[in-house]
């Protein structure tokens, strides 16, 4: 770091920033969870007997804590699995339908997608020579495309809250895939249509996540074609001998999926702490963390209060890790 | 093949806001109907009748998410700075990180106390303070890569050719970063105005905003006011996607 810099950070501006960074988010945090973990070995609070590790026996023996665990890791792995290869093969089918690139990467410029082709022309950029009638269908397949793209942002103004309000009315038994089972006769009634909320798998609480995810990721990766230059590569490739499957499996794939992997290890870390959504597409047993955490927090019986801290502790700790080894990804990619 | 594709996106991505709005202007919805029968506006006259309050709650949750918004961008604007020049950089940068990744509820327990001890939980000033953490956190992620080498530069600049502090920020800096602060402010008021594990937990249910009416209403099974929240719950988020569609991109 140059000397001006430190003298930059080191100015009042610096000093106000550092004070804001400990009082906002550093202290309330980390006395927060300080003050958790004292609960947990009995150190304060109403219950509190003198050092004990009680509490953290009985939340780490506790099948409910692990279900709770599991549960949340599986929803997490399967939505990030189901959003990132969902979302690329969204991405790649918009590229592949005829979207320009530049189209693909900014959905404002649907509308001007001919504008777009004859500047390219007349700056002498990129001249092409276009049959007649063939303007007309890329014009009408870059606009069909370019508003499937605009629609691909209208999920990204979707709280979690009304996500799992919609994905109850549409996915429960008496919700509007069972009307139209029941209207085509694929079902006789609602208690024939097959559990997609408060069910083992979790099948709701997915399906919401990723409705929310995958929207993200497509328009993510279109953008990151555009910027890794992912088309000069593959054309490089193809150059070179490789078909498409490889250059699609040697090429495409891997600069895309090794640029989100942090975006998806952090996508892991919220899905596996969620709460709007599994709270009401979830069951009783087993629990996702948070919904568990707050369950247990809000009982009446005191003993669960300080489990409900350890858990939110383990939580902690666990994303905390993600967190650590999401950035140290980001930093070599930036180094 | 391509065309049914790229309609199918569509109606996925559009389909719960359709959902919403169809329930918030039903009267009934009997099974196995495919629609609901008959339409009405009463739920929706409903608010402006005074019959139910969410008008209040709207304008309560716009005056919560504004001044989160306002002041979590402002802080993290300035606290960005110090952390993006800071030889320590990763590390509070992993700090930063934390609340913006980790879930507001599971941390709103443990912070309870905290609000508790104060004598702010359950008041409107200790919901602001709450989401402000989790908003801030997301306000430094931002810009942090706002501050770059290039503004270093621009600064050192500015001190070389004789400028004051209160002029590198009005006439270079601030202009410069005009459009990142009001993105910031936008998706800041976003994030408070999604907020519903900690606005519960720390309100302890006394701050009502609109993510808690829905839930209030699911639980008093009375879908089509649920529908109505969730309606006005989505159309800033939508209004600012509409309006900020050249911005957004930027942060993806």
């Amino acid at each position: 770091m140059t000397t001006s810099a430190v003298r930059s950070y080191r100015s009042s501006a610096g000093t106000l920033g550092f004070a804001l960074f400990l009082a906002i988010a550093v202290v309330p945090i980390a006395a927060s969870l300080l003050y958790a973990l004292l609960y947990t070995l009995g150190l304060t609070g109403l219950l509190s007997n003198g050092f004990t590790l009680t509490t953290w026996s009985r939340v780490v023996t506790s099948r409910e804590t692990w279900a709770a665990f599991g549960i949340s890791a599986y929803v997490s792995a399967v939505v990030c699995a189901l959003s990132t290869f969902g979302g690329l093969g969204v991405a790649l089918f918009l590229r592949s339908a005829g979207v320009p690139p530049a189209i693909a990467a900014r959905p404002r410029a649907a509308t001007v997608l001919g504008r777009i082709v004859r500047a390219r022309g007349r700056k002498g950029h990129s001249v092409e020579i276009v049959p007649p009638g063939e303007d007309a269908r890329r014009l009408q397949a870059g606009r069909l495309h370019s508003r499937a793209i605009a629609f691909l942002y209208l999920p990204l103004a979707l709280p979690m809250t009304v996500g799992a309000f919609a994905g109850y009315q549409i996915l429960s038994p008496i919700g509007l895939f069972a009307r139209i089972a029941a209207r085509i006769h694929l079902i006789g009634g609602a208690q024939e249509f097959p559990a997609f909320t408060n069910d083992v798998l979790h099948l709701g609480v997915i399906a919401v996540h990723v409705l929310l995810a995958l929207p993200f990721f497509a328009l993510l990766f279109l953008q990151l074609c555009e910027s890794e230059r992912v088309d000069a590569y593959a054309a490089l490739s193809r150059s070179l001998g490789a078909t498409d499957r490889q250059t699609l499996l040697r090429v495409t794939l891997p600069i895309l999926l090794h640029r989100t992997r942090v975006n998806v290890l952090l996508l892991f870390v919220i899905v596996l702490g969620s709460y709007e959504i599994p709270l009401l597409l979830g069951r009783q047993y087993p629990m996702m963390v948070s919904v568990l955490t707050v369950t247990k927090y809000q009982r009446f019986d005191l003993l669960q209060k300080p489990e409900a801290f350890a858990i939110a502790i383990l939580y902690t700790i666990v994303s905390g890790a993600a967190i650590v080894i999401a950035l140290r990804q980001r930093q070599e990619e930036t180094a | 093949m391509k065309r049914l594709a790229s309609a199918i996106i569509a109606v996925v991505c559009a389909l719960p806001f359709a959902l919403v709005i169809m329930l918030s202007l039903a009267h009934g919805w009997r099974f196995p109907a495919i629609l609901p029968h008959p339409f009405t506006a009463e739920l929706w006259r409903s608010i402006v009748t005074g019959r139910v309050d969410l008008g209040a709650v709207f304008a309560r949750s716009a005056a919560l998410s504004a001044t989160v918004a306002l002041l979590s961008t402002a802080a993290s604007f300035i606290t960005a700075k110090f952390i993006a020049y800071h030889r320590r950089r990763p590390l509070l940068l992993t700090l930063a990180y934390a609340p913006y990744v980790m879930s507001p509820v599971i941390l709103g327990v443990c912070i309870l106390y905290l609000y508790i001890r104060a004598g702010i939980d359950g008041t409107f000033a200790g919901v602001v303070l709450a989401q402000t953490i989790f908003a801030f956190s997301f306000g430094i992620v931002f810009f942090t890569a706002f501050w770059n080498r290039e503004k270093l530069e621009l600064e050192q600049l500015v001190y070389t050719m004789g400028g004051t502090t209160r002029q590198l920020y009005s006439r270079v800096l601030l202009p410069l970063s005009r459009d990142a602060l009001i993105l910031c402010f936008f998706q800041t008021f976003l994030i408070s105005w999604f907020q519903y594990g900690i606005t519960l937990l720390i309100g302890e249910g006394k701050v009502q905003t609109l993510p808690l009416k829905v839930f209030d209403y699911i639980g008093e099974a009375n879908p089509g006011y649920a529908a109505l929240s969730s309606c006005l719950l989505v159309i800033p988020p939508v209004v600012m996607l509409w309006i900020n569609k050249r911005l957004l991109p930027r942060i993806l």
